[in-house]
């Protein structure tokens, strides 16, 4: 019997491989282990094909598509989905988290947790991004209501950085 | 749509790989970063039976770069350790900038410059930079390993020199003779992200003014990433005019021999085809001036 | 008039927490037990009778529950045009033919989603293919096929306007232009994919979650297609992942988890795939728009006559409404004094276009904005005074549709044109440089009743509580544009409460008032809005009384609700807190509870739109004259949506509509082949990322609509269409190329400067 270990959201799992219904199987993808074997739903799938960047989640600190990952890749692994990035006890919620909310950095909110994922390795890499920085690491999350404006504005916010965002 | 049922392996050596692959046979495929294996597996081009996955294998991963030797990025070395890389950076700046103009931060995060290689797309972003450059493909089989230059490496859309059997283990580049420079340039129509319409790698050796050395390759407007001999032969022994540049982009061009597709018709690739050449070979002048 | 105290604030969305958090459930997320997984089967050929289909391989398999075919079903067509079941022209699952490649054929439902995919796979179908018309010119041709046996030359909808006297007009007019454009398809693409879960209760009810804009409208198409009673079907609408008008119809999957949830008595959940939403998803209509415009020397309008042809593929769709709408938006923007308009909508064997955001506008504007400018050059007038010229005011009443009760289009121009620096760069612009302005006005909801609800077009229940609280019941359906909390906002100003006085249910239809037509049409503010002011004001009613008989207050007084006070104006010491004075009103009436329905419908408002919302956007750009590139380098905005009622919201709105137009303009297309969508991802479906979006400035010109909530209107929809015009024109301003088919690529800017383009040095 093969067992995977995987750390998701500070939680280890053992996870065994095969194809029974309880178990995963080769063909699973990291985003459907974690929607349908853990019920982790924060995890959305746009497209499934590596193209909108709405399954993002932290592998090891680093975002990666989640619909493009073996789950059997990630044996060993520390996942971090949108669930598990403000501490579960409390209500305290990730610094990003609180700047989306106040700077309303959505509508549909179906990209978002993508985005909060792709903006929080950003920020653990370069805590002081300028605007066009933040553009860039964002341009693998589509977001199709607001774009990217107030989530630009959100992600300088939790930075520090808001003033340096240049109009021009 | 779910993806189809295969057998997973992942062995620990390289040994073991090419002795999985020889004991699957057909339909059996290599895992990197599968960024591209799975998006053909998810659209259900590619139904594969055995799926071999590299990463647990230790030899195959990271970037080495020896002052006389070169570069050696592992088969499996992300496309983001290869764009952020501080040797590569120093010393094949081109190399770096092509591999961080591949997709989007999560792609450079998964998948691996040699995936891209291997993938053999006509428009793959490293492929023009590196052939340029006189890169080579490391590949071991079960008679042992045999090196093959880039500009022999791709024989077709999705298609490479690699037999059944056999494992790119890593991609060697040559360290840039003193007076050389290199650049690597392209074209995306739709945005700044996306798939190259027409990309162009160059490498030029220069002594002053005067081109000594180049080789230009052209990715996205053939089957595979070409030379563009006639426009190196053109340039060769030639002061780098605005004039020349000119004549060089309408030569590359006239050797393009590219498709319409949805990205971009034949006439824009020919037509990119020519004002990329010209930027390249200038930016790699200038940067073999430094 | 008072200040607002909570219109125009930034208050956090109601949804905030949940969509930050990750715990905002969509459909897809919703799981019950012993739930079925359905796919769908679809139709590989343009156009084809079926012959037979065999789904016995399929049905044999281990873990398939059912499967379904045209054959099983009730053969009811639907669509939303109810009035007139003539524009009723589909089936759930095809029954004869099939119309477009992605056409639904039949439906499977199984353990897992593997299982439904293979059983797909098993299910034989015959067919007997039939020539496929991919254009509408070869659809209308005399000897063409019927796509529906019903339609003369394919054409299932007409439609003609006409005031003044347009041959007249152009006969005074010193200047006259014809012109024709060609606009494309383009995709919703929401990011979240259709979904729709069903489950049978014991007394044989269905309760359907679904990602959709329009509850109400399901609920209905729904039973009736299942020929149940309408009360026997429950819709709610979870989170849903954005609409933009591809999701206010019934559709297939909506049908088939139903039907078969009946069938197998279990739930049964479908979830289309990125690909399918690409090949066979709805999609903004392209047009064929010949436009014949006459004016005066000095830039004054004397007549228009507009031919509008519409590519509906294979279905209506929401088409009639798209093509009775954009014959309206050709002459909203300007006063034209003669005006006339003939729209045809024609069916093709492709997926079917739809509503999408701005409904027509988009494609009319684009064509009437590009000629404006057109003509302006030639009367040597800039293309900002031509429209300060010719633009609506308010008061003026366009002909057979309304009278314009706030306008702040002359307003919007000044401050784009005062923004952009317009004058000075358009004189002087550096080379590949240029700037371009398009404009609009839009609709705050129709007036129109094809659906033909018996019920208001909105409504509202409020239940006021003696702990301070109320509850506020909606069928309005917050599809991520925020009305759940402009809906709050607008009951806490009238009641005076604060945000987290308010706790909301909205769009279900077994808990929320009948009815809701949905959200679409930029109506939810307005209506929805109205029909929460009217629950609130009756409640005050209410408290009012009570208040007055507790202190025992002359008649004359004037009341308010404010900070959570009911009180006299002016005598805050004779007051009581919300709660106390709900208390009282409970007392008084021996425990009822404090309820009162609220409801909007227009009246006497014509047939278009109660209020109309307006706006102007200038674009700079820099267009790299080697390889045709196009950067947009900024966008200037200035609109009048009527009071603001969150200034996010109404950002958020600008910022998405740029993201759209800026991808209509520049990238966005689907590539077809014999009426085969081949881009059926994102890598090939190019929308605009972070990095394509320029920085952008705006300003609300502040207008009150006095048939709007607190003065407001449409905001979400307008904006859509002036950022490709816009965009055009600046290209047109740096190369000389004017685009008169879209999207504008690199090639067509190439071979329209090789082409003798105006060169700009």
């Amino acid at each position: 019997m093969v067992l995977l270990h995987i750390i998701v959201n500070g939680r280890g799992y053992d996870l065994q491989v095969g194809a029974d219904p309880h178990q995963v199987d080769p063909a699973h993808t990291l985003a459907y282990t974690l929607r349908e074997t853990l019920g982790l739903t924060g995890t959305k799938i746009g497209c499934n094909h590596g193209g909108c960047g709405a399954c993002t989640v932290l592998m090891d600190g680093v975002p990666v598509l989640s619909c493009l990952t073996l789950t059997v890749e990630c044996d060993g692994r520390e996942i971090v989905t949108i669930e598990g990035l403000s501490p579960p006890e409390g209500n305290d919620l990730d610094p990003l988290q609180r700047a989306f909310m106040d700077h309303g950095a959505f509508q549909c909110g179906f990209c978002t947790p993508g985005i909060i994922l792709t903006a929080k390795h950003l920020l653990d890499r370069n805590p002081s991004p300028d605007a066009e920085t933040v553009e860039e690491a964002l341009s693998g999350n589509h977001c199709r209501c607001i774009s990217h404006y107030q989530v630009v504005q959100a992600v300088l916010a939790a930075a520090g950085t808001e003033a340096d965002r240049d109009e021009d | 749509m779910p993806l189809p049922k295969f057998e997973y392996l992942s062995p620990k050596s390289l040994e073991e790989a090419l002795q999985l692959l020889a004991d699957r046979g057909e339909g059996t495929h290599l895992l990197a970063g599968g960024t591209d294996l799975l998006v053909k597996m998810a659209h259900g081009h590619l139904k594969p039976r055995a799926v071999i996955a590299l990463k647990q294998i230790d030899a195959l991963g990271g970037i080495r770069f020896d002052p006389g030797k070169g570069l050696f990025i592992g088969a499996t070395a992300l496309l983001d350790e290869v764009a952020s890389h501080p040797d590569v950076k120093a010393h094949f700046p081109s190399v770096a900038y092509a591999a961080q103009q591949t997709a989007n931060v999560q792609i450079r995060n998964m998948g691996t410059l040699a995936g891209n290689l291997c993938n053999a797309a006509p428009s793959a972003d490293n492929a023009p930079v590196l052939t340029a450059m006189g890169a080579e493909a490391v590949i071991a089989g079960p008679k042992g390993e045999r090196r093959v230059a880039l500009d022999r490496f791709f024989k077709g859309p999705g298609q490479t020199v690699i037999e059944p059997g056999e494992i790119l283990t890593a991609v060697h580049v040559p360290v840039i003779p003193s007076g050389f420079g290199t650049s690597y340039q392209h074209v995306s129509p739709r945005g700044k992200v996306d798939i190259a319409a027409v990309c162009v790698g160059a490498m030029v050796g220069m002594d002053g003014a005067t081109c000594k050395e180049a080789r230009i390759v052209l990715g996205a407007v053939a089957p595979v990433p070409m030379r563009a001999e006639k426009t190196e032969a053109l340039v060769r022994g030639k002061a780098l005019t605005p004039e020349i540049l000119e004549k060089a982009g309408r030569q590359a061009s006239e050797e393009a021999r590219p498709i319409s597709d949805m990205r971009a018709g034949a006439e824009y690739r020919k037509r990119m085809t020519a004002v990329l050449t010209g930027r390249a070979l200038k930016q790699a002048a200038e940067a073999a001036a430094n | 008039m008072e200040p607002f105290q909570m219109i125009g604030k930034d208050v956090p969305r109601n949804d905030a927490r949940a969509k930050a958090t990750g715990t905002a459930a969509y459909a897809d997320d919703l799981k019950l037990p012993g739930m079925l997984h359905g796919r769908i089967l679809r139709s590989p050929l343009a156009h084809a009778r079926i012959l037979h289909i065999d789904t016995s391989r399929a049905e044999a398999l281990t873990g398939v529950r059912c499967v379904i075919t045209g054959q099983d079903i009730p053969q009811v067509k639907y669509g939303n045009w109810r009035l007139f079941p003539d524009t009723q022209d589909e089936y759930a699952l095809a029954v004869d033919k099939v119309r477009f490649i992605g056409d639904e054929v039949a439906a499977v439902a199984a353990v897992d989603k593997d299982t439904a995919q293979e059983a797909l796979e098993l299910i034989d179908v015959e067919y007997e293919e039939l020539p496929g018309l991919f254009d509408v010119e070869s659809a209308m041709a005399g000897d063409a096929v019927p796509i529906h046996d019903h339609c003369r030359n394919n054409t299932s909808v007409n439609r003609k306007i006409a005031y003044g006297d347009v041959e007249k007009g152009f006969a005074e007019s010193d200047y006259v232009r014809e012109d024709t454009f060609r606009v494309h398809a383009v995709s919703h693409a929401y990011l979240e994919p259709c979904s729709a879960l069903a489950q049978l209760d014991l007394d044989g009810r269905i309760t359907l979650w679904t990602s959709t804009q329009v509850p109400y409208i399901v609920q209905c198409l729904l039973a009736s297609t299942l020929e149940m009673r309408e009360n026997d079907v429950r819709v709610i609408k979870p989170y849903v992942g954005g609409g933009f008008g591809g999701k206010m119809e019934l559709r297939t999957w909506e049908f088939c988890a139903a039907f078969m949830a009946k069938r197998t008595g279990r739930p049964v959940k479908f979830t289309l795939n990125r690909e399918e939403e690409f090949l066979a998803g709805r999609r903004r209509h392209p047009m064929t728009i010949h436009s014949k415009v006459g004016f005066k020397k000095d830039g004054a309008l004397v007549a228009k006559d507009l031919k509008i042809t519409l590519d509906g593929g294979a279905y209506n769709a929401m088409g009639p409404t798209a093509t009775f709408l954009c014959g309206n938006f050709g002459a909203m923007l300007y006063r034209y004094p003669n005006y006339a308009f003939y729209g045809r909508h024609v069916y093709t064997n492709k997926p079917p276009a739809s509503a999408m955001r701005g409904f027509g506008a988009p494609q009319s504007l684009y064509a009437s904005e590009i000629q404006m400018n057109m003509a302006a050059e030639a009367l040597g007038i800039d293309p900002v005074d031509i429209r300060l010229k010719n633009a609506q005011k308010s008061g003026d009443k366009i002909p057979d549709v309304a009278t314009i009760s706030s306008c702040g289009f002359t307003e919007s121009i000044q401050e784009v044109a005062r923004m952009s620096d317009w004058k000075k760069k358009r004189a002087s612009l550096g080379p590949g440089r240029g700037i371009g302005i398009g404009c609009y006005s839009f609709i705050s909801g129709g007036v129109f009743n094809w659906f033909n609800t018996q019920y208001p077009f909105s409504a509202a229940e409020v239940r006021a509580f003696s702990d301070g609280t109320v509850h506020l019941l909606t069928m309005a359906s917050d599809i991520g544009q925020g009305s759940d909390t402009a809906l709050k906002q607008i009951l806490a100003e009238e009641l005076g409460l604060r945000m987290e006085d308010i706790r909301i249910t909205s769009a279900d239809t077994a808990m929320t008032p009948q009815a809701d037509l949905g959200s679409w049409g930029s109506r939810v503010t307005l209506m929805a809005g109205n029909a929460v002011v009217d629950a609130a004001r009756k409640i005050k009613e209410r408290l009012f009384g009570a208040l007055s008989a507790r202190y025992n207050l002359n008649v004359i007084y004037e009341m308010e609700c404010r900070e959570g006070r009911v009180q006299p104006k002016g005598r805050p010491d004779r007051g009581m807190s919300f709660g106390e004075a709900v208390a009282m009103v409970q007392k008084a009436s021996r425990g009822e509870p404090l309820v009162a329905r609220g409801s909007y419908t227009p009246r006497d408002k014509g047939l278009v739109t109660p209020a109309f919302g307006f706006g102007a956007q200038v674009a700079e750009v820099e267009v790299d004259r080697q390889t045709g590139l196009v950067e947009v380098k900024k966008m200037w905005t200035a609109h009048d949506c009527g009071t603001v009622i969150n200034p996010k919201g109404v950002e958020g709105q600008l910022a998405g509509s740029i993201q759209m137009g800026l991808g209509y303009a520049l990238s966005e297309q689907f590539v077809m082949e014999e009426g085969r969508t081949l881009n059926t991802n994102f890598l090939d479906y190019k929308m605009p990322t972070a990095l394509d979006m320029p920085p952008g400035e705006v300003v609300h010109v502040e207008t009150y609509e006095p048939e709007g909530p607190m003065g407001a209107k449409e905001c979400g929809e307008g904006l859509a269409s002036p950022t490709a015009p816009a965009i055009s024109d600046a290209v047109y301003h740096a190369t000389g190329y004017r685009c008169k088919d879209l999207p504008i690529t690199p090639e067509k800017i190439l071979e329209g400067m090789n082409a003798g383009g105006k060169k700009k040095s």
